[in-house]
């Protein structure tokens, strides 16, 4: 197999405009992922060659890039829930099921801010691949969702896997464990329909070369880069004659974005979004939610 | 974002074209070649080139590249960076290039135009020029014996032409470059008048094959979108290469003409954080006199007709003159 049928390939100039609320020309999304790097992941978890965080994989134990990434569990995401607070927005947390099982306080503070819940796997160094069985790809959906679901106490909708890593079967396996949407697909400025052996889910893409891991890590980008690259994004995006109903999602890591240096530059990313007139600000469930009825009409 | 790697045995070759230097082209400095004149006295043959390819989500994995290097295939996060060209980024791109009436020679894997309809049809409704890049951005010709290599040419030849009219002049390696000894003399044996892998000029120069004729154009490894925003560098930083690159080539042609290309792909430079800084370096570039807004099979054509038999003449002079 080479190929997939998950989806139409229409480009987003021959599809029909979406609409959000308030006649709004974008709708913005930020998706925070809670993530737990295990100093020593079990035997047969898989990674990306190209793992982030400290001077990348190295044998264990590795206090340095276990601890380079556990600093946004401890520092980094207070930076980043205040940055968001006061400029009154809720992002998505993409929560893992060992964050979600053994640090209650974290999941306190996002209920208590109104954010909602994505599920993002089991652990960030146990990433899904075309490695895994799909037995094995099933319990490990299905326990990190639960494990999620039992923490916040409420049905966890969306799904970013971790590392974006999916098997071939990942979107079917989801669909069939009562996903909605998927977050891992970065195609597209506008959510589509994914038609799969377990029935339909939403792919909502995020901007991945946005993306603070891409941008700062991968691609080391100087933060006011990242933080022009933005601007001249929305400038774009809300400039356009036919908007059509596009979207940004921004996906961030408060490992990386929560570093004191790097909030100063969040900060006024965030600033200059609430500055703008025509933009919906919004979750990711409440633009797949908003996308999914109107898709669902046609 | 880690798009591909080399395994780690490389593709067998024989020793036959083994020589001190290579074999395919002599050495022949800028300064003391005949001079180029390109059409109505241009100092600039401006190509420009925007990337119409096709990643396999899961393809065979090939013995020599690992085309999905992050991690096993599927990877849907290069992947999907990759089909948001298709998507999204061409279109944006295209406004800007429609803007400024580009003409444009679009580097393309054949499937692509069959995977992708909707940018194979306004290519072609746009009049633009192709030029090869292999079938598929994931299969390469590393360690193919000649006659599956030619074949594989010719394949990608005549579906390009069935889907465009366009029988292609020029090409350069499938993938992000793959190759074999052989290239140079099966590309000259299908039918190309010029390879586009050769990155040590700003002018076409005669390569040397076994019958016929093929010549280099020069396409760009750095006025290209993609290596360039590997890693550090950004949309305003490849706009100022691009209009540096321009002012120092306009320059010098002067004197005898030059090629400049710009490459630029749909999943990269159509995002919305970018365009803006083509559409400035286009409208820069294109307000000077002198600019020959060329195709890469004009360009080729151009410089068989009225250049190709003088620099032949010139290498051989210089070759009887060196020690």
């Amino acid at each position: 197999m080479s190929e997939h049928d998950l989806y139409d390939r229409t480009p987003i100039v021959r599809r029909p405009p979406l609409a959000w609320p308030g006649q709004a020309r974008l709708a913005v999304g930020i998706v925070v992922c809670l993530e737990y790097y295990e100093m020593q992941p079990p035997a047969d978890a898989y990674q990306p060659v190209n793992m982030p965080g400290g001077s990348g994989r190295g044998p264990y134990p590795d206090f340095r890039t276990y601890s380079h990434r556990e600093y946004g569990n401890r520092i980094g995401i207070f930076r980043v829930m205040s940055a968001l607070e006061r400029h009154g927005l809720r992002a998505t947390a993409a929560v893992d099921a060992w964050t979600a099982g053994h640090r209650p306080g974290l999941i306190e503070e996002i209920r208590r801010r109104g954010w909602e819940f994505a599920g993002h796997g089991q652990t960030v160094t146990q990433v899904i691949s075309s490695e895994m069985t799909e037995e094995k790809e099933r319990d490990y959906i299905r326990s990190s969702l639960a494990s999620l679901e039992a923490a916040c106490g409420s049905r966890i909708a969306g799904w970013h896997s971790p590392e974006y890593g999916e098997s071939a079967q990942t979107p079917a396996l989801l669909a069939e464990l009562g996903v909605d949407y998927v977050l891992d697909w970065p195609n597209d400025e506008q959510p589509y329909r994914m038609r799969t052996a377990g029935g339909p889910l939403l792919s909502v893409p995020m901007a991945v070369d946005l993306d603070d891991v891409c941008a700062h890590w991968y691609r080391r980008l100087s933060m006011a880069r990242w933080r022009q690259s933005i601007a001249d994004a929305l400038d774009q995006l809300l400039g356009e004659d036919e908007a059509g109903g596009r979207m940004l999602v921004l996906n961030l890591h408060p490992w990386l974005i929560g570093q004191p240096y790097r909030a100063t530059y969040l900060e006024e990313v965030l600033a200059d979004l609430r500055k703008r007139p025509g933009v919906w600000c919004a979750t990711a469930g409440e633009i797949a939610a908003c996308a999914a009825s109107q898709l669902d009409a046609r | 974002m880690l798009q591909y790697s080399y395994r780690p045995n490389p593709p067998p070759t024989s020793r036959s074209r083994r020589s001190a230097d290579q074999s395919w082209l002599d050495y022949s400095p800028i300064v003391g070649r005949p001079p180029i004149r390109w059409p109505n006295e241009a100092r600039v043959a401006l190509w420009i080139c925007p990337n119409i390819l096709y990643y396999e989500y899961a393809p065979t994995p090939d013995p020599w590249v690992n085309a999905w290097a992050r991690m096993t295939a599927p990877d849907v996060q290069v992947y999907g960076r990759q089909e948001y060209g298709a998507r999204v980024g061409f279109w944006r791109l295209l406004e800007v290039l429609d803007k400024h009436k580009a003409r444009c020679t679009a580097v393309v894997n054949s499937a692509a135009l069959r995977m992708f309809p909707d940018m194979c049809a306004a290519a072609v409704e746009r009049r633009w020029d192709f030029v090869g890049h292999g079938q598929y951005n994931t299969r390469f010709v590393y360690g193919h014996s000649p006659a599956d290599e030619l074949a594989f040419y010719r394949d990608m030849l005549a579906e390009v032409e069935d889907r465009t009219g366009v029988r292609m002049l020029g090409t350069g390696g499938p993938g992000p470059q793959s190759a074999t000894e052989n290239t140079p003399d099966l590309l000259a044996e299908a039918g190309f008048l010029y390879h586009a892998d050769w990155f040590c000029d700003d002018q076409p120069f005669p390569l040397r094959v076994r019958s016929g004729k093929l010549i280099s154009v020069p396409y760009s490894i750095e006025i290209n979108d993609a290596p360039f925003l590997g890693v550090a560098f950004e949309a305003d930083q490849f706009a100022d290469a691009i209009k540096r690159q321009f002012d120092m080539l306009y320059r010098e042609g002067a004197e005898s003409g030059r090629v400049m290309c710009i490459s630029v792909h749909p999943p990269l430079f159509g995002q919305p954080q970018r365009v803006g800084y083509l559409d400035k370096a286009l409208e820069y570039i294109l307000s000077f006199p002198g600019v020959w807004q060329a195709t890469g099979a004009e360009i080729a054509q151009h410089y068989m007709t009225h250049h190709y038999d003088a620099m032949v003449a010139h290498l051989a002079r210089e070759q009887a003159g060196r020690p």
